[in-house]
């Protein structure tokens, strides 16, 4: 009978446990952390002496101690009763996002970062995710700082004329970071300006190198966009067609066939593709090959992350098909801040944008070289002298935003990986752009179809001045 | 003939069996098993006929499943599959048996190796996947470095970036990962053979490869039984380590079921197929099932013939 009685009372507590644990509406405790990692716009709450709640989402990890160390001078001083409570979210930051506004869980703010931070503007926008701030931006001091109604680009951060955040910084387009030891000691005095001089450059100093110095090395994260899509951009070589509405990657024939040279010039540190990139960072810091290619944010990467202190480093733009550029460069607007539509303090997540695009933190944060300025009145107010070697990556007269190409539901491997995989030779050339051909249109096709995206053409489109034509949406 | 009991005595002899604390000690798994699981299982069911980016769901039909049908890299992917587990399997199961059989011995310090060869079950398979990126570089990796030393190999092996290569290293980290846990698993089974038994059979003569012959694999089999099962559903869903690996490369070569479905949902440089990726883990589902079914029905025949 004690038995009995004893496993009754295990089982409702293993019961009671349980449904407890399920409910998860029980304590009112919590660690900051825990707090922070859950916490959103549905919780954003009268903090403890009465302040509003700002949660804010950040996938930028590297720029933390200043923006730590503003915000707390924020929460402290400022006169509105704002707290400011950030939260770094590095993987998949836009599904994590999505995950949180589904769950009730959103934060009040969140940031971009360079590449859009993984977000497809269009999908966020049609699922009133996001809040317009076209009323807002027009605020004089915010206008006077950021150039707001200058920044705006199609796909990028407005769609259909509504706005949804302003780039407060940039990264600059690809470029190419050499080794001026090696260089030089393969007897090239100025960085070339063709693939083809790259392409002998890199013969030569894998010749010089004796099986202990490489040309080039590549990565296995993402490696065409790390700047060989620079070359193609700027010889005018882009994916999508703005003047007929469709994906056309005939153009990239000459620079998957030139690339494939790299290889069968073994050129390429042995290896060196199936590494990560800060792997391949640190080679290059310890002098195992003399090319490398990316863009702003090496400044900080060869500054503080793998410090280069055994050969002085150049930078050079990226190589074109013929020493011409025909095309604009890609720079990637960053460091803005979308407000979440669920946020039920609105004003206050206004006033905590408009900190993060005040002068006096923009000028310590783009003094302390985390981005390059986009606005010419940061670019004025700053201190060049500071940044350190982001001043090597300063902007060139070819260097825009494209407007966003429509994203598509593509089948199979994306552009990037299937271009990568002609340069390193395991399709054809022909063979992969008739594929990508196909599957991008009949993706786009498709989906413009289904109303799930319009098809973007721009007739007047220039490709030195991608971002000064007329942008049109069609339904079919 | 039974004799008909009323409702009232039903119930009186159920709670004195303890049936009614049976399914309270029962209720809480089954609740957590029909959250967790089931629930999540048939929500999937919603979007098999539509387009869904995680926000807007689009009905297309049986669009998801032609596609799936047409889709050469998912079934090459599955071809990967059963050929990352076959292999897998091939060398886990008996390396581990032959360790835990080898441990069971009372020799001095089996203690330690034991410790040493659990010790991969408890780091996380990300993290010794990062590590074994180290050991397999080319460049400076330490792997090439030992062979190269050793005269076995004249320059280095690109183990993560070769097509003709990639399986096999991917297949070593697996191993190394695993191999601890099932030994373990065996070393259980094993120590449940009465000690008698062995006493008996080197009286009879038999020497030490015949007694497991004859009374260590016959005697473990319910356990081999529940172990392979476990290896082999737990071979055909790995995924984790090949993501940080390879990533399902070089071009394809190491995607497998599940780094498919992944990048499906996850893949940063398309918009999220959830719909799409809902279809292939139903399909990828549907076969570790029928292979599990079948190795089952494989197992139960296999006893009625032994």
């Amino acid at each position: 009978m004690k038995k009995r009685a004893l496993s009754f009372m295990m089982a409702g507590v293993l019961a009671a446990a349980s449904l407890t644990g399920c409910s998860g509406g029980g304590g009112t405790a919590g660690t900051t952390a825990a707090q922070n990692q859950a916490g959103g716009a549905a919780e954003s709450k009268e903090g403890t002496k009465g302040e509003t709640v700002i949660k804010v989402w950040t996938n930028d990890r590297h720029d933390s101690e200043y923006v730590d160390q503003k915000i707390s001078e924020f929460n402290e001083t400022n006169d509105k009763g704002i707290k400011i409570e950030m939260t770094v979210v590095t993987d998949d930051y836009a599904n994590m996002l999505s995950m949180a506004y589904s769950s009730g869980t959103a934060p009040d703010i969140a940031g971009i970062s360079a590449g859009q931070s993984g977000f497809d503007l269009k999908t966020f926008a049609d699922a009133k995710i996001l809040e317009p701030l076209n009323d807002r931006i027009t605020d004089a001091d915010y206008e006077k700082v950021t150039e707001a109604s200058k920044l705006q680009y199609e796909g990028i951060d407005m769609i259909d004329g509504n706005v949804y955040w302003i780039p407060t910084g940039m990264r600059s387009g690809v470029r190419m970071e050499y080794n001026k030891a090696l260089v030089e000691a393969a007897g090239v005095t100025e960085f070339p300006d063709t693939l083809d001089g790259v392409i002998d450059l890199a013969k030569k100093v894998t010749e010089n190198g004796g099986g202990k110095n490489y040309g080039v090395a590549f990565t296995s994260s993402v490696p065409f966009i790390r700047w060989i899509e620079g070359t193609c951009e700027t010889s005018g070589i882009y994916r999508y067609d703005y003047k007929n509405g469709e994906f056309n990657f005939d153009g990239y024939k000459p620079v998957i066939e030139k690339s494939n040279q790299f290889f069968k010039d073994n050129s390429v540190l042995p290896g060196s593709v199936s590494q990560g990139v800060d792997a391949m960072r640190a080679q290059f810091a310890e002098g195992a090959f003399a090319l490398w290619g990316n863009a702003s944010q090496e400044a900080g990467v060869f500054t503080d992350q793998f410090p280069v202190t055994k050969f002085d480093w150049g930078v050079s733009t990226v190589p074109t098909l013929d020493g011409e550029v025909k095309g604009a460069l890609t720079i990637q607007p960053q460091k803005g801040y979308m407000m979440l539509s669920s946020s039920k303090n609105k004003d206050a997540a206004w006033e905590v944008i408009k900190f993060f695009s005040s002068e006096d933190f923009l000028k310590g944060y783009l003094e302390g070289g985390y981005c390059l300025p986009i606005s010419g009145y940061m670019s004025n107010a700053i201190d060049s002298s500071k940044t350190g070697r982001l001043a090597d990556f300063k902007l060139q007269d070819y260097e825009s935003v494209y407007p966003a190409v429509p994203a598509v539901a593509i089948q199979g491997d994306d552009y990037i990986a299937t271009l990568w995989n002609a340069i390193l030779g395991n399709v054809s050339a022909d063979d992969a752009i008739k594929d990508l051909n196909k599957r991008y249109n009949e993706a786009l096709d498709n989906d413009v179809s289904m109303g799930k995206i319009k098809r973007l053409i721009i007739k007047d489109f220039d490709p030195m001045h991608p971002n000064a034509g007329t942008i049109e949406y069609l339904d079919k | 003939m039974k004799e008909k009991l009323s409702f009232a005595e039903r119930l009186k002899r159920a709670g004195s069996r303890g049936d009614f604390a049976s399914v309270l000690m029962l209720l809480p798994a089954v609740f957590l098993l029909a959250v967790i699981s089931i629930y999540p299982f048939c929500w999937l069911f919603r979007y098999i006929f539509y387009d869904y980016n995680g926000f807007t769901a689009y009905y297309i039909g049986f669009k998801n499943f032609t596609r799936m049908f047409q889709d050469a890299i998912f079934w090459r992917s599955v071809l990967h599959t059963f050929e990352y587990a076959v292999m897998k399997l091939v060398i886990i199961i008996p390396l581990s048996l032959l360790l835990a059989v080898l441990l069971n011995q009372k020799i001095k310090g089996s203690g330690i190796f034991r410790g040493i060869y659990f010790m991969p079950t408890v780091i996380s398979s990300a993290v010794y996947s990062l590590i074994f990126g180290f050991i397999f570089a080319v460049y400076n990796g330490v792997l090439n470095a030992y062979l190269q030393k050793l005269g076995m190999i004249h320059s280095p092996i690109d183990w993560l970036g070769s097509a003709s290569i990639v399986m096999i290293s991917i297949i070593i980290v697996a191993v190394w990962g695993g191999f601890g846990n099932y030994m373990i698993l065996f070393m259980s089974g094993l120590s449940s053979i009465s000690e008698e038994i062995y006493e008996s059979c080197k009286m009879d003569g038999a020497n030490g490869v015949q007694s497991f012959f004859y009374i260590t694999l016959p005697m473990l089999s319910p356990v081999l039984k529940v172990i392979l099962m476990l290896a082999i559903t737990t071979a055909l869903k790995d995924y984790e380590s090949i993501l940080v690996l390879t990533n399902g490369g070089p071009n394809s070569r190491s995607e497998v079921m599940f780094t498919y479905i992944y990048k499906l949902i996850f893949g940063s440089q398309t918009t999220p197929q959830i719909g799409y990726a809902t279809v292939l883990s139903i399909m990828a589902a549907l076969i570790i099932g029928v292979i599990t079914a079948v190795y089952m029905y494989l197992a139960r025949k296999l006893d009625d013939v032994v």
